[in-house]
């Protein structure tokens, strides 16, 4: 009946091999004229929680595609567990929550757990992935009837089937409110405290922070930044605030505002009318609020300004950067 | 693996649980030929090689056959390129699974509806001479009614969506109605008639009882209906290409 045995395991994903989980070398994927992938190097070891950030069209879900062996690369290598996409998705250690949709509507929960358990020989595993998804109170439940939440947490639990090592979600959240979002996510979170290697897509700057250790940003096809999440937030999170003082007061200013942690570009441009004497300060400032309180206080700080960069403009700056 | 019989079995419980499948590829077909064969006074008048009763079963057999294959295929093609496709990819099992199982269900489906419209069409008077050409014309529909496969898979790819499926099968009914099959054609409407993609799988499956035999002033020989069904396929080879390209492209 089922030709392909469940692949046994013995040990963590961590503890079985040094090949890397994912190793992408000079990808590139062209359709006809469009590069959306141009050029990419990454390597996921083992256990890494990795998010995948970019504006749409930057060119993530063609990169995860490539490594589920959904679609071939225009050139370049990408090896998941030092084996061909193919190969690890025959074997079920890599499986993916894909995009929303997907899913047969007339079929129960149950059901499609079961079918896709089947042709991995692991139905004894039904039980325990649904239970990890949080669909049991869910089981007869016909997939159309299921609101897109239970929808993506269907298709985490068939992801969880093979008990795979590397898990890869495109963006799995698109479309959910709040709630069912954290509800998402916790249950994804449980999942990933057990060592398994995590990828995933999302244009959602707070899911990167919240749940990714490094942070991979995509903008036209390239990486414009691979880092440490804490260490990207800090870039992006930091603020523009400006203010006006008396040209009197510049250096005093220039001088306390700089001591201040977290605060960098200063400059100071003197501004003319009206016989006035006055000067613009900018600054970009981690802890925005602090500068602001010592120029509008301590200081004679007036026409006081406050800019949080979008991510959209961190994209942009990124990417020109490059 | 390229087979799965879990999924299989799924796929044929599926069918059952769809209103759109039970009514227009098994209960229509039957119910039409109890209307416009088996309950007239001019069922038991003799046609060919058998009575009319036969004819009108064959004709309403190969409709069966007919919007079985295409319903289930485009269904599936649908289905495919909204994502489910992309969700098997993930699995063992793959495309080339999938469409395995897709291509038995449509079979089976196809078969059981030629199977009771023929059953209840021996039950209620239809006749032929010798119980081979009951058998042969069974097998000319199963066969010819294929091409109705590429159709509807060629639809689904195109359309991308449930209701692409919808309007194959209504479109169906034209080429029934246009096709000399739910009805008698004659005169210029016959003549029309050739041309249209049922009207050589029908011809073909009457074979047996009429040889060609049409009405009193047309009798076709035999290249004719062939010549139709070949170059239908061709239209609709053409249709699943194109269609497997927009989907790509699509993608």
């Amino acid at each position: 009946m089922n030709t392909t045995p469940a692949p046994s395991r013995t040990a963590p994903a961590t503890a079985r091999t040094t090949e890397p989980a994912i190793r992408i070398q000079g990808l590139t994927k062209h359709f006809g004229p469009v590069h959306a992938v141009d050029g990419i190097d990454l390597t996921v070891q083992p256990g890494e929680v990795l998010a995948f950030l970019g504006p749409n069209g930057a060119g993530k879900t063609t990169t995860l595609d490539v490594l589920l062996g959904l679609t071939d690369a225009t050139s370049g290598t990408v090896k998941v567990l030092g084996g061909t996409p193919r190969a690890a998705v025959n074997a079920g250690r890599i499986a993916a929550v894909l995009q929303t949709g997907g899913l047969l509507r007339d079929v129960t929960v149950e059901q499609t757990v079961r079918t896709v358990a089947s042709f991995f020989g692991a139905t004894a595993r039904v039980p325990e992935v649904m239970e990890r998804a949080d669909l049991t109170r869910i089981a007869r439940r016909r997939v159309g009837k299921c609101s897109g939440g239970e929808q993506q947490r269907v298709k985490f639990a068939l992801a969880l089937v093979p008990d795979p090592d590397v898990l890869i979600l495109d963006e799995p959240t698109a479309g959910m409110d709040v709630t069912a979002r954290q509800h998402f996510w916790e249950a994804i979170q449980a999942d990933a405290d057990a060592g398994r290697t995590i990828v995933f897509a999302t244009h959602f700057l707070q899911e990167a922070e919240q749940y990714a250790a490094r942070t991979v940003l995509m903008a036209g096809g390239r990486i414009v930044a691979d880092a440490p999440t804490h260490r990207l937030r800090e870039s992006l999170g930091s603020r523009k605030v400006a203010a006006t003082v008396p040209s009197g007061t510049v250096m005093d200013a220039v001088e306390r505002l700089t001591a201040l942690p977290g605060v960098a570009d200063v400059a100071a441009e003197p501004i003319g009318g009206d016989g006035e004497d006055a000067t613009r300060i900018t600054l970009t400032a981690q802890d925005a609020d602090g500068a602001a309180r010592l120029l509008l206080t301590d200081l004679p700080g007036r026409d006081l300004e406050v800019v949080a960069p979008s991510l959209e403009t961190a994209f942009t700056t990124l990417t020109t950067q490059e | 693996m390229t087979f799965s019989m879990p999924y299989l079995r799924m796929e044929l419980i599926r069918q059952l649980h769809n209103p759109f499948t039970l009514a227009f590829t098994l209960a229509l077909p039957a119910l039409m030929y109890i209307i416009f064969g088996a309950s007239q006074d001019y069922g038991t008048m003799s046609a060919g090689h058998g009575n009319v009763a036969f004819s009108v079963m064959v004709s309403m057999a190969a409709y069966g056959v007919m919007t079985a294959m295409t319903s289930l295929t485009s269904l599936a093609a649908s289905e495919a390129s909204q994502g489910w496709g992309r969700q098997l990819s993930l699995t063992p099992l793959g495309t080339s699974g999938y469409a395995v199982s897709k291509v038995i269900v449509a079979f089976a489906y196809a078969a059981l509806s030629l199977l009771v419209v023929f059953v209840i069409g021996a039950a209620t008077g239809a006749q032929a001479d010798g119980a081979w050409r009951w058998l042969l014309t069974a097998g000319v529909i199963m066969v010819a009614g294929t091409i109705f496969g590429l159709y509807g898979l060629g639809v689904g790819l195109m359309f991308n969506s449930d209701s692409a499926a919808g309007l194959a099968s209504i479109l169906l009914t034209f080429f029934a109605f246009f096709g000399n099959v739910f009805m008698p054609l004659s005169g210029t409407m016959l003549a029309i008639a050739h041309f249209t993609p049922m009207y050589g799988v029908v011809e073909l499956a009457r074979w047996p009882l009429s040889e060609g035999y049409v009405d009193d002033t047309v009798t076709d020989p035999m290249w004719m209906p062939i010549l139709n069904v070949i170059a239908w396929t061709l239209v609709f080879g053409a249709l699943v290409a194109l269609g497997v390209k927009r989907s790509r492209n699509r993608v």
